[in-house]
Formats: C-alpha cells, structure tokens, sequence
C-alpha cells in the first residue's frame, strides 16, 4: 500500500512539475517560436484542404460587390512551399477563370492566370503581395501567409488570453506599412485580430469574426478586412471547409486550368 | 442564314430563361424552383452570359467603305454553360461534359443578324494519362502578347481592330484535341480537319493595302479569297510538347497547314490563297530578375516557294521574340516585347519582287510596350498596348480605360490607332481605319 502511494505521489510530483515547467515554458516562450506557431496555425492547417469563399466588399459610399470562389491548398512542407489553386464564380465577368500560386519561401511566387474565352495560360508578372485579392480589402498576403522571415517579431504585451506582438519589416521598402501588432490566441496560436499601423496612424486592421472547429482543426470561417481611412471593409466567409482530402499535388498544373478538377471543386 | 440565327436566339432566350430562374446559377432560390436548382447543379454549372454594346467612330479620312460614318455598331449576347453527361453510364468515369459557348450578334454595321458557336465541344478525361476534347473549341498557346508565332490557330483581325472585347481575337476551331500527360513531357496533339482562316480586312469595314492595285482600297476591292478545300488531305496537325523545368515553362511545337493570312497571290487579278505552311517553334517562360520573361522562336517553312523564286508567295521566315514584364506596387503592370521576321531567301524575293516600290525589309522588326495600371481597388483601369516597327516605321497604339460601375456593368472606351509613313507596311494600310469606341457589357 505504502509502495503505491510513493508511487502515486512521485506521479502526482511529476505531473504537476510538468504543469509548473509547461507554466514557465509557455511564459518563457520567444516571440518567434509564437509566430511559428501561429503561422502554422493560420495558414498550414492539414496537409491540404479546400473551401468556397464568399467576400462582401463594402466601399466608403456603402456600395457592395461580392467575390465567390473556391479555393484548393496543399503544403508541399509545413511552415514552407504551398500551392494554390482559385476558382472564380463570381462576378460573373470573371467567372470561371482560374488563379494559381505556388507560393514560395524565399523568393517570389509563382502565379499564373487562366482566361478561358481565350485559353490562355497567363504568367503573371507582378510579385507585389501587398495589393489587392480580387478588389477586396484583403491583401494577397493576408490570404496566402506573410513570410515570417521577412518581420522581427517582439512580444510585447500578454493578457489572459492573448499574446501581443509587434512586428516590424526588416525591408520597409517593401511593404505599405511601418508596423503591425497581432493577437495571438494563447491557447490555440490562432491570431485573431492585427492592427496595421504607418508612423503612429493606425489605418487597417483584420479580425477574425468566427472561429470552428472542423475535421478537428480550428478555422476561421469568418473575417474583416477594414480600411479605416475610408471607411471601406471587406467579410469573407469561408462555407464547406474541408480537410486532408488528399488533393493530387497534379491539380496545380496547366492541366487544370485548362480543364478544372470538377470533382475538387463541387 | 436566318434560319441559323433563329434557332440560335431561340436556345439562347431559352437557356437564358431557364437560367434566370435557376436564380444565378446558385443560391437564394425560391422554395418552388429548388428542384429546378438541384437539377440544374447537378447537370450544369459554370453558366455565363452577357449583354454587350460596342459604338465606334472613325476619326481619320475613312471613306470608300459600307458605312463611312461608323466603324461598328453592333449588340451582342453571349451565353456559355458547362453540362455534364454523368447520366451516360459508359461515359460517366470519364467526367464527361458538353461545354457550349454562343454569340448572337446584331451588327447593324453588316445590317446582319448573325449567330456563331464559339464553343461546342465534347470533354473526357479517361485517366490520368490524357485529356480528349473534341468540336468546336478555342485555341491557343504561345508565350508573346498579342504576337503569335506558333499559335497558328485562327484569328480575326477585324474584331481585333474595331474593339471588340480580345476574347474575340481569338477565332474557334472545329478540332480534336488529344493531350497526353506524364512526368517527362506532355504533348498536346491537335487535329483540325478543315481549314479555318484568320478574319482579315477586305475593304468592306477596314481599309487596306491592295496589293493588285498598289494602293490602299475600300469596299470595291472584291477580292476573292481562295481557301483549301474540304478534304483529308487539307487537314492541318499541331503539336505542342511542354513540360516545367524547375519554375521555367519549355516548349516545342509543330504545326502542318496552311497560312491564315491570304499571302499568296493567283495569277488570276483580285484572287488570293492560303499557302501551304509548315512551322517548327520552342519557348521558354519564367522568372527573370523582378518579373517575367519569355522567348519563343519559329520557322516557317514555306513549302511551295522554298527557295522563294515565286513573287506572288510569301517565302519562309524565322521569327524571334523576346518579351519581358514586370509588376511593381499598386497595380500597375508594364511590358516590352521585341520581336523579328527574318525572311529566308531574300536575294531571290528582291530579285523577284515585281514592284520595287514595296519592298520588305530582310529583317522586320517589332518592339511592344505595355502598361497597365488599375485603380478603386481593381474597378477601373488605365490601359495602353502600342506596337512599333523601326523597319517599317509604323505605329499602332490601342489605348482603353475602362471601370466596372458595379459587379454586373462595365464601361470602357479605347481607341485603335494606326500610323504609317507608308501605305503597305503593316499598320501603315490601316492608318485611315484609327477609330474610337464604347463598349459596355452587362454580366449575369
């Protein structure tokens, strides 16, 4: 009996020392490891994964235009090289064009454009991630991931629930912005909210409005884009969010944006 | 013809009836047409369809056509849908669609009512080894902007400067496509067993360079146009053989048919023909230092006038481009393109030339400059694309601004302007043709 309760207080001992040592790591947690995480977190869930997006840009005047498309991912590594694959269905005008990317890490992407009334494979030229996804507010970095290299990262602030961090470009040349903070879920590593700031102004901000859990990873299936200069803000909704569906790396060719993979897309 | 055009407006207005009530092709469908909306999910999808206005004006002395005092007047509606045959049991793991494209056009230009399918075609994909479409399709590749080397598919010209919307430079083709796919290299094998030609001026709505007069001509030209006869072994082949090489694009191609321009001339007055062709072309696409580069090179061989002795047919040439585009911050997009046509035997084309005065250059040379910029967030755009020839010493410029009033209307006004020292260069023929237009497009 007393063997057993040795036994039961060694194991009790080292349960809550790894509690306490779990405490410390997570107070004790680097800026950058938080980003990694969160990185992984917001961009990299699943091997692959699939959903329709339906966005709602509302100008400064009110007036609304909506986006629908549907969009296939796959990580070629986790954390690293991605693959795009957009399908348009509205506005009408652009319809049925495809938008591919093979993201890269160190260098710029690959993008190409589908026009189908022409059957024309376009390469696109431009490397420019802080523009516009598809007239919204949302810039094409906000949907495929920032480079996490391409920031310092300070911790520098934490409440109960989440970690603040400031981020800061190591090229400003590059970007529209002097800095940005983001909220990052302490438990999940979710961000949840970033604050786009030039000089003390700040002038943009993305929230994430709705969270779920879906084949077992947390999504955000709804967010605000917000130009607080203007006024204007673009909701993107996320419907029929699938994961590890085991999308053929061979869907992101010229193959597909010739003729699309029906079955990936219904 | 009428007959054509009626059927084709009746299955227009009934699939475009049956498709405004099937809600915009999804969602927010009244309870009573939600059977209608699962039927229509199931067997259709990817439907499109727009109005569209085009009003253009001559600006130069364009005089001596059908109508002088428009370049084009015309509405349009065009419908396109994907239909899938999943219900043919023996076809149905083969992902088979129907996928249909059509025009109804009201020219009131050519005071025509005409239909036209734009795309009419039978898709399957057996395995994962190839693709097959077949019918009518639209084809195309190549790496150039708006300068085609081996994309030797049909074109018309005509749309092309009269402004139409570019997806109608780009003529259909009754074909079979055949492409094979694997790790070394995919091959695209296209069969088009009759022969389609670019649409070219005549005089009748675009002045130009009649070379039997040697002088610009209008609508009285009446020229004949010889096109191969419908038989097998008019039949024309292209081939294109492509794969990725790390982030480059590499390709080679052949084609086997005839000219789509009328460059060969009968020895009977006002009578042009297709000369036969054959053309061996390569490609390369990819990044170059902060944008996109490309280059792609053919030679076409001139088969009845190889050794270029005979005047009246256009000799062999190797054509080169080069081609470089960059974007940078805000949405704003520029390219250059250079470009030459190396005509092959030219000792024996200047020897044989009938007429001196309008003697080519042994090199003809060809720079492209582009630039795009977009502005309200992507709704309206700046847009300027102009060809200019050192050789020739001509220009053509095609301006457009354009902005989309909502997500179904969108305006624009361009321009296609044409400059020449001479009148039978390449644009130079066209320079009392530069015109102004409006079009406006309304989508569902």
């Amino acid at each position: 009996m007393k063997r057993y309760l040795t036994g039961f207080i060694f194991m009790a001992a080292l349960v809550i020392n790894t509690l306490i040592s779990t405490r410390i790591y997570a107070e004790d947690i680097s800026a950058d490891e938080i980003v990694e995480k969160a990185n992984l977190m917001a961009f990299y869930q699943g091997a692959d994964g699939k959903a329709k997006v339906n966005m709602i840009i509302t100008d400064s005047l009110g007036r609304e235009r909506k986006r629908t498309f549907i969009i296939l991912r796959k990580d070629i590594k986790d954390g690293g090289e991605q693959k795009y694959y957009v399908f348009f269905k509205k506005p009408a005008d652009v319809r049925n064009m495809v938008f591919m990317v093979w993201k890269h890490i160190d260098t710029d992407d690959d993008r190409w454009l589908y026009l189908p009334a022409l059957d024309l494979v376009k390469r696109i030229a431009s490397n420019d991630k802080r523009t516009s996804f598809a007239g919204s507010h949302f810039l094409y970095e906000d949907i495929s991931g920032r480079g996490i290299n391409e920031d310092t990262h300070e911790l520098i602030k934490q409440t109960d629930k989440f970690y603040i961090l400031k981020n800061v470009p190591k090229d400003p040349q590059s970007v529209e912005f002097d800095s940005y903070n983001v909220w990052i879920d302490k438990k999940t590593f979710m961000p949840l909210k970033s604050e786009y700031y030039q000089k003390d102004e700040k002038y943009r901000t993305i929230e994430a409005l709705e969270t779920k859990k879906i084949d077992g990873y947390l999504t955000v299936t709804k967010s605000k884009a917000s130009d607080l200069r203007t006024g204007g803000f673009t909701v993107s909704e996320f419907e029929k969010v699938q994961y590890d569906i085991n999308i053929d790396e061979k869907i992101f060719t010229e193959r597909y944006l010739r003729q699309k993979p029906r079955k990936w897309l219904r | 013809m009428i007959k054509t055009s009626a059927v084709g407006i009746a299955v227009i207005f009934i699939i475009f009836f049956f498709y405004q009530k099937i809600c915009n092709a999804e969602e927010k469908c009244s309870n009573f047409f939600s059977g209608i909306d699962d039927f229509y999910n199931d067997y259709f999808d990817d439907s499109r369809f727009f109005a569209e206005g085009l009003y253009g004006i001559p600006v130069r002395d364009y005089e001596k056509t059908e109508k002088d005092e428009y370049i084009a007047f015309e509405g349009r509606i065009h419908f396109e849908t994907t239909h899938y045959l999943d219900y043919i049991d023996f076809l149905a793991g083969f992902g088979p669609e129907i996928i249909y494209s059509g025009d109804l056009l009201v020219d009131i230009y050519e005071e025509a009512l005409r239909y036209e399918t734009r795309e009419l075609s039978l898709f399957l994909r057996p395995n994962s080894l190839f693709d097959i479409k077949i019918g009518r399709q639209i084809l195309t590749w190549g790496t150039g902007d708006y300068l085609f080397i081996n994309d030797m598919f049909a074109k018309d010209y005509i749309s092309f400067f009269i402004g139409r919307n570019d997806e109608y430079l780009k003529k259909p083709q009754d074909s079979l496509r055949v492409t094979f796919f694997n790790d070394i290299v995919n091959i695209d094998a296209v069969f088009l067993p009759w022969f389609f030609k670019n649409t070219t001026p005549t005089g009748d709505r675009i002045l130009f360079f009649n070379g039997f007069k040697g002088k610009i001509a209008g609508e009285k030209s009446n020229w004949r146009y010889h096109e191969p006869k419908k038989q097998f072994s008019n039949s024309e082949q292209a081939v294109r053989m492509y794969r990725n090489i790390g982030r480059y694009e590499v390709a080679g191609y052949f084609f086997n048919g005839f000219l789509k321009n009328p460059r060969g001339f009968k020895n009977i007055p006002d009578t042009v023909y297709y000369p036969p062709v054959t053309v061996y072309g390569a490609s390369v696409r990819g990044p170059f230092y902060n944008g996109i580069a490309n280059t792609e090179i053919g030679y076409l061989d001139s088969r009845n006038d190889r050794n270029g002795n005979d005047p009246l047919i256009e000799n062999s040439m190797i054509k080169y481009l080069l081609g470089y585009s960059q974007g940078f911050q805000n949405d704003l997009t520029m390219g250059v393109q250079y470009y030459i046509e190396q005509m092959m035997r030219y000792h024996s084309y200047k020897r044989n030339l009938m007429n001196k005065d309008f003697k080519r250059d042994p090199f003809r040379q060809l720079l492209t400059y582009s630039i795009r910029k977009e502005f309200f967030r992507q709704t309206g755009y700046i847009n300027i694309f102009v060809f200019y020839s050192p050789t020739d010493n001509d220009v053509y410029c095609r301006p457009s601004v354009g902005y989309d009033i909502n997500d179904s209307l969108t305006v624009m006004v361009g321009g296609n302007l044409f400059w020449g020292e001479k009148d039978f260069t390449e644009f130079g023929q066209y320079e009392k043709n530069t015109n102004i237009y409006i079009r406006v497009r309304y989508s569902l």
